[in-house]
């Protein structure tokens, strides 16, 4: 079997050049002509950073409505004020934590290659990241999925961003998997990848009762993903 | 009966005005009680959300099995008809589905609520369209049940996103079904 794709392009350059503008210039950290940042603005980075950190821990602890902002600022060491002074409202503060995690998780996600010699070996690389990232937060990735589900629009638009990476790392893993013979080329590619990210998402809810840890959620997707592949492996070459 | 009246307005509020909006003062003004009487039977909201939508299960389960006699032809075409059946009635009341999805996120494994999926009633009517299926030889013998039924609840669930956010009616959920149903059974269908 040969590989169609060139090897030399990570998968963090191919989603790069496969998201829009927009969303690329989020994922690129830093500006071409950066002006060194005054006191006052690293100040407020200083303090903004200061709050993202305690607010990621609440609402990890207590969830999104029992985390207050009077108790986010007191863990940050800092005034309901100043809460305010960076964001809207307490849901404009969650959205910038998940956002924020999101790129973390990118950062941590480019750093290595998922590629291997399955498709389905490499969907459960890509998933044991994802999951051994979130190990100590997944209560917040939870409270992230379910805040979603309530319409905020903002919160909405922010989801969307932060997930199209990871689409767009599932999309390529299955391109690369019919480019190889793999897979067979009449495969409906974005109904498959849905799918899959559907069962990605489901196994959140799943992992609260059956104590899973990262490996046990990965391989428990990876066994879905066999299921949604199973009728379209091409016959072996 | 209080409990009934309680559950009657929690469900109506929670579908009308969103559950982040309904507070246990609201659902007991609703029913015409006092608010320590729904805090006797109910210790929150969220127990609230859970009991109606178990009974809602039962409400589904009905529907269902004046469907059962009728089913007819291969089990991925059964299947596709349960699962219309379910987004027929969840879309009459949208919101309160929507609800219930963003709080099984996070609600615990205490036993006190029972998030979406859990319910052993809603899964024993899949797992019996599947397993029928096997009988009759058109679904796969080795099939892992628990992990199909898994996979199509989390698509079954994930579709009611586009009505929604995006306005789609039970139809087009419908249609968005049948397609990842065919998905599905490429992988486990089996010839007779």
């Amino acid at each position: 079997m040969t590989y169609s794709t060139n090897p030399a392009r990570t998968v963090f350059e191919r989603v790069h050049s496969a998201l829009p503008h927009g969303l690329a210039g989020e994922v690129v950290a830093a500006e071409p002509h950066a002006r060194p940042l005054t006191r006052r603005a690293l100040a407020k980075q200083r303090t903004r950073r200061l709050l993202l950190d305690a607010a990621k821990r609440l609402f990890n602890e207590r969830g999104y409505e029992a985390a207050t902002v009077r108790d986010i600022a007191a863990a940050a060491g800092l005034s309901t004020g100043a809460v305010f002074a960076s964001f809207v409202d307490k849901a404009d503060l969650f959205g910038a934590v998940i956002m924020d995690d999101f790129e973390a998780l990118a950062t941590h996600l480019a750093g290595a290659d998922h590629a291997d010699a399955t498709t389905e070996a490499s969907l459960l690389r890509l998933f044991s990241a994802v999951f051994a990232f979130q190990r100590d937060h997944l209560p917040l990735v939870r409270a992230a999925i379910g805040h979603s589900w309530l319409g905020h629009p903002e919160a909405e638009a922010r989801m969307r961003t932060g997930v199209a990476r990871i689409l767009a790392l599932i999309d390529d893993v299955l391109r690369t998997g019919v480019a190889r013979g793999e897979l067979s080329s009449d495969l409906d590619l974005r109904l498959v990848n849905e799918m899959i990210w559907e069962s990605f998402l489901a196994n959140y809810r799943h992992a609260i009762f059956e104590a899973c840890d990262a490996e046990a959620l990965a391989a428990r997707l990876a066994a879905q993903v066999r299921i949604l592949l199973a009728g379209w492996m091409a016959a072996a070459a | 009966m209080t409990r009934a009246r309680v559950l009657t307005a929690a469900r109506d509020l929670f579908d009308e005005v969103g559950y982040e909006e309904t507070t246990i003062r609201m659902v007991a003004e609703r029913a015409g009680v006092a608010v320590g009487s729904v805090f006797t039977t109910f210790a929150g909201k969220a127990e609230l959300l859970s009991q109606v939508m178990a009974d809602r299960v039962e409400a589904l389960q009905a529907e269902l099995e004046r469907l059962a006699p009728h089913l007819r032809g291969p089990t991925v075409d059964r299947l596709r008809s349960v699962m219309a059946v379910h987004y027929g009635f969840e879309t009459r009341r949208l919101r309160l589905f929507v609800a219930y999805v963003a709080c099984s996120f996070t609600w615990p494994a205490d036993g006190a609520v029972t998030p979406i999926g859990r319910n052993h009633r809603f899964r024993g009517m899949l797992i019996d369209v599947l397993r029928g299926g096997v009988e009759r030889g058109d679904v796969r013998k080795d099939v892992d049940v628990d992990l199909f039924i898994d996979t199509l609840l989390a698509t079954y669930v994930w579709n009611y996103r586009r009505a929604a956010q995006d306005g789609a009616d039970a139809a087009a959920l419908i249609a968005a079904m049948d397609r990842q149903i065919g998905l599905l059974f490429d992988g486990v269908g089996a010839t007779p």
